[in-house]
């Protein structure tokens, strides 16, 4: 037996131990919760210098599957982790990993798959990997997290072929639990094995291979058929690695379980955490004398057939198979329809009823675990019971409430004139009016009463963009802060249409919305005359994963506005790394500790990757000149309306990540502007114009007067992140420098 | 350091001993039932879970952290929250009225809030149905002590619960705040041992003033039958009728109309959209005029006070202040009456008042 501690942690924190105590080569990763705070953790870790696995933050889930990937056939060992629809965005990946014979380990903690959004727990995206031909462990606990994580790994080198380890989200990734996990890292290691051998890796040049040759029929049939006989040869894998787990830990797990199912004659199969809820109603109810019970599998691939049959007691006549996700249309969710297929191989009689239940995070009580134990007591006795049903659902009131708050805000209401325009000899446009007196006249497209944090900018930023344009205005916003805090369901802070949709697919959505308008006003469908200003706002996290989305977008060049609120990280799931955030931040993903400083990267200058796209309005802005904001935005509208795309950046407060006082973000957004960090400007038709400059105005400071302002980036100023500072600075300086050859130049 | 195991005082049926915290995002609630779960975990040897009520966690919005303890040797098989604690934290006096709040509280339950105010005006607000009641003025140590709030709460739950070992607490704090804060360490704890010492406590037994209240699920009018479509909301810029005050911490902007130049710039630093602009007349002119602030919806924050070039709007202290009289109704609403749904309490506010 090797030696361990008792530890109190989460899911979560359990998975990164367990991935620094195998000491992975790689973690590629994008943020997602519920299952962020472990690429969080591992970071932690790495800063204090208790662990050395190479973090590698992706500008997506796709990417990151791919940087997995491309490790694996480094001969690396490699970790990810993921959830919801980060996982369905890398799904494509997943079989390219089994396909070609890659293992490797990734942790889902399991979210529902948006849309509607919500960031609850469910089963909704695991399911979804069912048929990629990885091995998938379902871990019930925390303990149990730790645990499949380190037999994970060498089932999966055993086999060639990756595996998930999935849990629970919230309940598990996030619940904190009494956990034993092994003193010594050195323990760890010599189970899964000092390294990994690959069969096959790229860096020998004594052997080279190929790896993904291009493959029709008829050895696609034999390429699957070795996959088949590595899953079958895994059902033999699994119990013997639980089996030498055990013996070094005294912890011993099964492929399946049960409770109660001796001598059960109705039974309830449920999977995760509510498998232990369901045990506290199996002991109410044996108490009444009802002959239940409760069983589960901790494997969903390979699908433990023979076991779990052979957990069913001969008096077995009822089960209610409860699934956290529903397979539409097929009257059960994926479990509740394989059940049923395992009991066909058996020609059983036993009566199987289905419920679908806790979805989006509803909590699962013993009653309810209780109630379906009695209903699986009916179906066992040949009784009238629903065979499919959605557990917990309900109609509504009669009287709901409809209430409008606000009359609508119609063209003439929004069209004040606040600003003219018009357009140059050169082709270009010139903006009069757009004062802040003149700016209140404009109806409110917002409604107060939304969640953002005090202080917040980005309610600042979208309601000084939409003085500026006059009109309907149709909003699109992508997944982030500004999203989640206007539009608690059954609320919403918008007065005008809005659409939501997710971060790779924003742009192309709003273009699809403009593309319909135009075609269904051109059929008459719509009066001539009424038209829509289309914006777009998404956060900088929505411009790393989205950003080829929107640079596609660009390149089609449809009328729309996109507004980026910077504030310089993934601020709605706890300030991660964006590749907007300054060098040398501090941040949950780039923690500041003796083995590291901070951010790495520089921060993104995304005006000039899509003043590549030959887009006609790029401008930058700040709240600190708000009429500068405002005309920019009525230029940005007028070409909207009638050129094509335009692409606004905001310097966006966060005082809660920036960790500055709310009451004086202004002069940290001035701060901002007047050392260079964001610059004020536009480009016009490919002609540069500064629409500031601090040096002429003697206004310049060095970047380290902005980035002590905020905690943030505060410890940089010290005098051992000297070089870093400098770096920044001199980064600013060029990129200031090469801005003002621009705004000289015509031709630049 | 391992305490010697203190058997629980009481336990549910299924074995537990079970503290919930409510609080408001921003006040380290989270941060205590870490503390309180690594306490029973480690020190105490209880199995021991400890997990929190999870959404958007932005400043100011509700939070729930729930802890549960049992016996060494029980299995905790419940991941649902906390219905019928036997300790419960109140980490703001404006989450009175907030559904839920003291759902499953009764004389059986010590109860700890964060308030100036006595047990007595607390039950009354609380509309309590009973329980022992400690109050504790957690603002007033956090200013004074120069540390969080979250220290002085653990100091009177430790009390309240008559068996937490204080020691023990103290060892945790100096092992986890002291090792990553080590200059705040000294403020942290004396904002404990105070929070432990200066509460004010009274048992209220189990009588008809206030009625129970049962824990419930959530629940809303709209279901399957009736909700639109996918999920579409039909009632615009519906959030108006959130009332958002709990997220003020102590200071208010206050508006002097005098001074007012209609210039707007408040307006470009508000969140929150509270100054009310209206069509009017200034100086002879038509013009935009500045009502002043609906407090319903301001957080707050200041910012309108630091970009004021006329000092028309200051910072104040809320207490201090009536603000509701100089309170304006958002002048877009088109209904006479709006029910809130906010932090602190159910008010009404209709146009007769305000």
């Amino acid at each position: 037996m090797n030696e361990q501690k008792r530890v109190f942690h989460s899911g979560n924190e359990l998975a990164a131990l367990a991935a620094k105590q195998i000491r992975y080569h790689v973690m590629g990763y994008y943020p997602i919760t519920p299952s962020t705070k472990i690429a969080e953790y591992l970071d932690e870790l790495k800063a204090a210098g208790f662990s050395d696995v190479r973090m590698i933050p992706a500008d997506g889930e796709h990417s990151a599957a791919g940087i997995c990937y491309g490790a694996c056939t480094a001969g690396g060992r490699v970790f990810n982790a993921t959830s919801a629809n980060g996982l369905l965005y890398a799904l494509e990946q997943l079989p390219v990993q089994s396909g070609t014979r890659f293992p490797m380990v990734m942790n889902v903690a399991c979210r529902t798959v948006s849309g509607p959004l919500s960031i609850k727990g469910d089963h909704s995206d695991i399911m979804y990997t069912l048929n990629t031909g990885w091995i998938i462990l379902f871990a019930k606990n925390p303990q149990e997290v730790y645990d499949m994580n380190l037999c994970g790994l060498k089932i999966a080198e055993a086999v060639a072929l990756p595996v998930i380890v999935a849990f629970d989200g919230f309940f598990t990734s996030h619940q904190e639990r009494v956990a034993m996990i092994f003193e010594n890292d050195e323990d760890v290691r010599s189970f899964v094995g000092e390294t990994y051998i690959a069969p096959y890796h790229v860096l020998d040049p004594e052997n080279p291979i190929t790896i993904g040759a291009y493959m029709n029929e008829p050895d696609i049939m034999n390429n699957k058929y070795q996959l088949y006989l590595a899953m079958e040869e895994a059902r033999h894998v699994i119990p013997q690695v639980f089996q030498e787990y055990a013996g070094i830990t005294g912890r011993q797990y099964s492929v399946v379980q049960g409770y109660g199912m001796e001598d059960a004659q109705a039974a309830l199969f449920i999977l995760g955490s509510s498998y232990e809820t369901a045990k506290e109603a199996v002991d109410q109810l044996r108490k009444e004398g009802l002959p239940v019970g409760v069983f589960t599998t901790n494997v969903l691939r390979p699908f433990p057939k023979m076991e779990l049959f052979q957990l069913l007691s001969p008096k077995l006549t009822g089960i209610l198979a409860a699934d956290r996700q529903d397979s539409y249309g097929a009257e059960g969710g994926n479990m509740s329809l394989e059940l049923k297929a395992m009991l066909q191989e058996h020609a059983s009689s036993i009566k199987v009823i289905s419920r679908i239940y806790g979805l989006s995070g509803k909590d699962f009580y013993v009653e309810e675990a209780v109630s379906m134990l009695r209903q699986a007591y009916a179906a066992s006795l040949k009784q009238e019971v629903e065979v499919f049903d959605y557990s917990g659902r309900y109609q509504g009131e009669e009287e709901a409430d409809r209430q409008q708050y606000f009359a609508p805000i119609t063209l003439s209401r929004s069209t004040p004139g606040i600003t003219s325009a018009e357009t140059l000899e050169d082709g270009s446009i010139k903006i009069k009016g757009g004062t802040v007196r003149d700016g209140l006249q404009m109806p409110r497209r917002l409604a107060p009463g939304h969640g953002a944090c005090p202080g917040c900018g980005i309610p600042i930023n979208v309601n000084l963009l939409l003085k500026g344009i006059e009109g309907n205005v149709v909003l699109l916003f992508h997944t982030g802060c500004g999203m989640v805090v206007t539009t608690p369901y059954p609320k919403t802070a918008f007065k005008v249409s809005y659409v939501h949709n997710l971060f790779q697919s924003g742009a192309p959505t709003l273009s699809g919305i403009v593309a319909a308008f135009e075609e269904r006003q051109r059929r008459g469908e719509l009066p001539e005359g009424d038209d829509f200003t289309f914006v777009m706002i998404s956060g900088d996290g929505g411009m790393d994963i989205g950003m080829g989305a929107a640079l596609g977008t660009a390149l089609r060049n449809p009328r729309m506005i996109l507004m980026e609120y910077d504030n310089g990280g993934y601020m709605n799931t706890g300030y991660q790394l964006s590749y907007s955030t300054p060098k040398g931040a501090k941040t949950s993903t780039s923690h500041v500790g003796p083995a590291q400083y901070g951010k790495t990267m520089y921060h993104k200058d995304t005006p000039q990757i899509f003043s590549a796209t030959g887009i006609p309005y790029i401008a930058t802005v700040g709240e600190n000149q708000p009429a500068d904001f405002i005309k920019k935005a009525a230029k940005a509208a007028r070409y909207a309306q009638s050129h094509g795309m335009a692409y606004i950046k905001a310097l966006s407060a966060c005082p809660l990540n920036w960790n500055d006082n709310p009451r004086y973000e202004r002069s940290v957004i001035d701060a901002g502007v007047n050392c260079c960090y964001h610059p004020l400007y536009e480009i016009e038709n490919g002609i540069t114009t500064l629409s500031y400059d601090p040096e002429e105005k003697g206004k310049k400071i060095p970047v380290a007067e902005f980035f002590k302002m905020m905690g943030r980036t505060k410890h940089l100023i010290k005098p051992n992140f000297e070089e870093i500072m400098e770096d920044v600075q001199r980064e600013v300086d060029r990129r200031w420098e090469r801005l003002k050859a621009r705004a000289e130049s015509p031709v630049l | 350091m391992q305490h010697e195991t203190i058997p629980l005082p009481k336990t549910n049926a299924y074995g537990f001993y079970e503290i919930r915290l409510e609080s408001i995002g921003g006040l380290g609630a989270n941060l205590s039932g870490k503390i309180l779960g690594e306490l029973g975990a480690l020190y105490l040897r209880y199995n021991t879970a400890n997990f929190a009520s999870y959404g958007s966690e932005k400043r100011g919005t509700p939070v729930k952290s729930y802890i549960r303890y049992a016996e060494p040797d029980k299995e905790i098989r419940i991941s649902s929250p906390v219905e019928k604690p036997h300790l419960i934290g109140i980490f703001h006096e404006r989450l009175a009225g907030k559904t839920g709040v003291l759902a499953g509280v009764d004389e059986e339950t010590a109860v700890v809030v964060n308030t100036a105010k006595s047990p007595d005006e607390i039950r009354r607000e609380f509309q309590m149905h009973g329980g022992v009641l400690t109050c504790i003025d957690g603002m007033k140590i956090t200013v004074e002590e120069k540390t969080r709030m979250n220290m002085i709460m653990l100091g009177a739950l430790c009390k309240a619960s008559g068996f937490l070992p204080f020691e023990c607490l103290e060892e945790i704090i100096r092992e986890t705040i002291g090792r990553k804060y080590p200059a705040m360490l000294d403020s942290n704890l004396r904002g404990l041992r105070r929070g432990f010492e200066e509460g004010t406590t009274k048992a209220f037994p189990n009588d008809e003033t206030y009625p129970y209240v049962p824990f419930t699920e959530e629940r809303r009018s709209l279901g399957w039958d009736n909700a639109p479509l996918g999920g579409v909301v039909v009632t615009a810029g519906s959030t108006v009728s959130n009332d958002v005050s709990a997220s003020r911490e102590g200071y208010v902007p206050l508006f002097h109309q005098e001074k007012c130049i209609q210039c707007g710039m408040c307006d470009t630093a508000c969140p929150d959209m509270v100054y009310q602009f209206v069509k009017g007349e200034w100086k002879g002119k038509p013009a935009m005029v500045n009502l002043g602030p609906d407090y319903h919806h301001c957080k707050g924050c200041l910012r309108c006070v630091e970009v004021c070039p006329t000092a028309a709007i200051t910072a104040g202290i809320e207490y201090e202040q009536d603000i509701w009289k100089q309170h304006v109704r958002n002048q877009d609403l088109i209904v006479e009456r709006l029910e809130f749904e906010d932090l602190g309490a159910n008010s009404i506010v209709n146009e007769e008042k305000y």
